[in-house]
C-alpha cells in the first residue's frame, strides 16, 4: 500500500488498516487508524488531501448487541467511566454513550461477544 | 427406626405423661403446618389451572406485607430461577450407526474434542472443552458450550471421527455434518449445577488476572460475584428438603430432572442461623432433553484467557407444603452472605477478606479493608427472574406438574481435598 508506506516513511505515522475496499485502478475506501506525533499527523493528512485523497475522520463507537447480551453485568465492573451500569431495579444493562471513552475494556470482557467497536 | 407417625404418638404420649395440656397443644400446633397441602393436591389444582403460583420475589414482597402465616394459606407453588455460567455441564449425543459401522475413539465437533470412550457412537461434549488449535495459531474463542448452543439452535455442526478398527466395527474414520434432528439422543447431563451460594472474587495482587469470574483487576480494582442471591433456587430451600432425586425442573427452556447430588456437593458448609451456607455448599446434577431447549436459556460463553463455558437457565419449583417453606423462601439479600476471596494467591485455600451480604453486592459496591470496590455480578439477575416467571407461566397453564422426590440428596457429604496440607475453605 504506497499510501501507508509514504505515511510511515515521510511522516513517521503508523497506519493500522481496519477495513479496505480497494480494487486495482479504481476508487476505493480505506479505513485506517493513524498514530504518530500530532503535528506530523496533521502534516500527513494535509499531504493526503494534496494527493486528492478524500480524508474524513470518524470516531470509534461501542456497539452493544441487544440480542446477544444476557445482562450478566460483567462489563460493568471493568468500565472505568461507569458508562456501563446495571439498572438498580430491573438489572438490565444500561449504556450511557456520552460517558464512554472507547477504552474497549468491556469488549474483551463480555463472555458472549455482545460488545464490539464500530467505525 | 420409628416412622414419623410413631414418633408423633410417642412424643404425644410423653407430653401427656409428663406435662401440661398446654405443652400438648403447643406440640400439636408445631405439627399442624405439615398438614397444609400435599403435592398430589397441588397437582390436581395445577391440572385444573387453579393453582396459585408466585415467583419467589413476589412471595418475598408479600411476606413483608402480610406475614408468613397469611401468605402460606394463599400460595401453592413458589418458582425460583437462575441464569449463570455452569461450566460443569455437558451433552450426551448418540449418532446412530454408519454403514459400515464405526467404533469412535476420537471425535471433534466443530473442532471441539468430544469424549468417546464408551458406546461405539456415544459422545460426551463438555461445556468447558476448548477447540483444538493447530500449533502456532491463535486459539479460537470457541468451546463445547458454543457447540451445544449451536445444536440447540438448529445449526449444522461438523463432525470428524476416528475409529478403532475391529471385526464388528471395520470403519476407521468418518466425517459428516449433524443437526439436533439427525442424531438420536441429545441431552444435557450436567454433573454440577445450581451451586448453593458461591464466592466473590477479588485480586489483591498487582497483576491483572484472567479467571472463571472474568478479569479481576489488580489492587482490588473490581469484585465479581456469581450467584443471584435471594432469588437463587437453593438459597430458598437451604436444607434441600423440597428437592431430591427425580425432582422435575426447568432446564435450559425444556423439562429436566435432578438426578443426583452434584460433584463437590458440600452440604456441611458452615451455615448462618437461617440455615443458609456462608460459602459454596450443596450442588446438584441435572439432566434434560436438549432437543426441547432454547438458545434463549442455553448460551455458549468464553472468558478471555480462561476458556469456554456454558450459561444456563435453571428453574426449580417449590410446593408450599408447610409454613416453613414460606419462611425459608422469605429470606432476603441482607440475610445471605458470601466470602470475598483473593485470587492473587494461586492456592486451593485462598485467603479471604471476610463475608459480605448479597444486599451489599447488589448495591454495586462493597468495602474491602476500608476501600470501596466496584462489584459486578456474573449471574444474570435479569434472566434469572425471567426463568422464574417462565416456570410460573408453565405451571399456571397446567403444563408442568410437581414431583415427589424419589430419594433425598445426601446432607452429610464431606468435601475431600486431593492433598493433605491445609483444609477446606476456612471462613471465620
Ligand atoms: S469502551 Fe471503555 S468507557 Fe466505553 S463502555 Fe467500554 S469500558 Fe466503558
Ligand atoms: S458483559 Fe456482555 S452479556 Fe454481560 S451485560 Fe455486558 S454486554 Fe451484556
Amino acid at each position: 500500500m504506497p499510501v501507508t508506506y509514504r505515511l510511515a516513511k515521510d511522516f513517521n505515522v503508523a497506519a493500522n488498516i481496519i477495513r479496505a475496499q480497494v480494487a486495482p485502478n479504481q476508487i476505493g475506501k480505506l479505513v485506517v487508524e493513524l498514530s504518530g506525533d500530532i503535528d506530523q499527523l496533521d502534516a500527513a493528512i494535509e499531504w493526503m488531501r494534496s494527493q486528492e485523497i478524500g480524508v474524513s475522520s470518524s470516531s470509534r463507537e461501542i456497539v452493544i448487541d441487544e440480542e446477544s447480551c444476557v445482562h450478566c453485568g460483567l462489563c460493568t465492573g471493568v468500565c472505568p467511566t461507569e458508562a456501563l451500569t446495571l439498572d438498580p431495579t430491573t438489572f438490565r444493562l444500561a449504556f450511557a454513550r456520552s460517558r464512554c471513552i472507547v477504552c474497549e475494556q468491556c469488549v474483551a470482557t463480555c463472555p458472549v461477544e455482545a460488545i464490539s467497536v464500530n467505525l | 427406626m420409628l416412622n414419623p407417625l410413631q414418633q408423633t404418638v410417642l412424643q404425644l404420649g410423653l407430653y401427656l405423661f409428663t406435662g401440661s395440656l398446654e405443652s400438648v397443644l403447643a406440640y400439636l400446633d408445631l405439627l399442624l403446618p405439615t398438614c397444609m397441602r400435599t403435592i398430589a393436591e397441588i397437582n390436581e389444582k395445577i391440572q385444573q389451572q387453579k393453582a396459585v403460583v408466585w415467583t419467589v420475589e413476589e412471595l418475598k414482597a408479600r411476606v413483608v406485607e402480610q406475614g408468613i402465616a397469611a401468605v402460606a394459606k394463599q400460595v401453592d407453588v413458589i418458582t425460583t430461577g437462575t441464569f449463570e455460567p455452569m461450566e460443569a455441564s455437558g451433552a450426551i449425543l448418540n449418532l446412530g450407526h454408519t454403514d459400515p459401522p464405526i467404533k469412535i475413539r476420537r471425535c471433534w465437533l466443530d473442532g471441539v474434542p468430544a469424549y468417546s470412550g464408551f458406546g461405539a457412537v456415544d459422545l460426551f461434549l463438555g461445556a468447558a472443552q476448548s477447540t483444538e488449535t493447530p500449533e502456532g495459531e491463535e486459539p479460537r474463542e470457541l468451546g463445547g458450550g458454543h457447540v451445544i448452543e449451536a445444536l440447540i439452535g438448529g445449526k449444522t455442526v461438523h463432525l470428524r471421527a476416528l475409529g478403532q478398527v475391529t471385526d464388528c466395527y471395520p470403519r476407521a474414520s468418518f466425517e459428516t455434518t449433524i443437526t439436533r434432528d439427525t442424531i438420536n439422543q441429545f441431552y444435557l447431563f450436567n454433573p454440577r449445577n445450581l451451586y448453593q451460594n458461591f464466592i466473590v472474587g477479588v485480586n489483591g495482587g498487582d497483576r491483572l488476572l484472567h479467571t472463571y469470574l472474568g478479569p479481576l483487576q489488580p489492587r482490588l480494582g473490581n469484585a465479581v460475584y456469581s450467584n443471584p442471591g435471594a432469588i437463587a433456587p437453593l438459597f430458598n430451600d437451604p436444607k434441600l428438603q423440597l428437592v431430591g432425586v427425580g425432582t422435575r425442573i426447568f432446564l435450559g427452556g425444556g423439562i429436566g430432572y435432578i438426578t443426583w447430588e452434584g460433584t463437590q456437593h458440600f452440604p456441611l458448609q458452615k451455615r448462618l442461623p437461617n440455615q443458609t451456607p456462608i460459602g459454596p455448599a450443596a450442588t446438584l446434577a441435572l439432566i434434560g432433553d436438549a432437543k426441547q431447549m432454547s438458545t434463549r436459556w442455553v448460551r455458549g460463553c468464553y472468558f478471555k484467557h480462561y476458556g469456554p463455558s456454558l450459561m444456563l437457565g435453571v428453574g426449580v419449583p417449590f410446593p408450599v407444603l408447610t409454613e416453613e417453606v414460606v419462611a425459608h423462601c422469605a429470606v432476603q439479600d441482607q440475610d445471605l452472605v458470601a466470602p470475598v476471596v483473593d485470587f492473587s494467591i494461586p492456592r486451593r485455600v485462598r485467603p479471604t477478606f471476610g463475608l459480605v451480604s448479597y444486599a451489599q453486592l447488589k448495591s454495586g459496591r462493597i468495602q474491602i479493608e476500608g476501600k470501596p470496590v466496584r462489584v459486578a455480578p456474573l449471574a444474570s439477575i435479569y434472566l434469572s427472574r425471567q426463568v422464574a416467571t417462565e416456570l410460573k407461566a408453565w405451571i399456571e397453564a397446567g403444563e408442568f406438574t410437581l414431583t415427589e422426590a424419589v430419594a433425598p440428596i445426601t446432607s452429610d457429604r464431606t468435601f475431600l481435598p486431593q492433598d493433605v496440607w491445609g483444609s477446606q475453605m476456612v471462613m471465620d
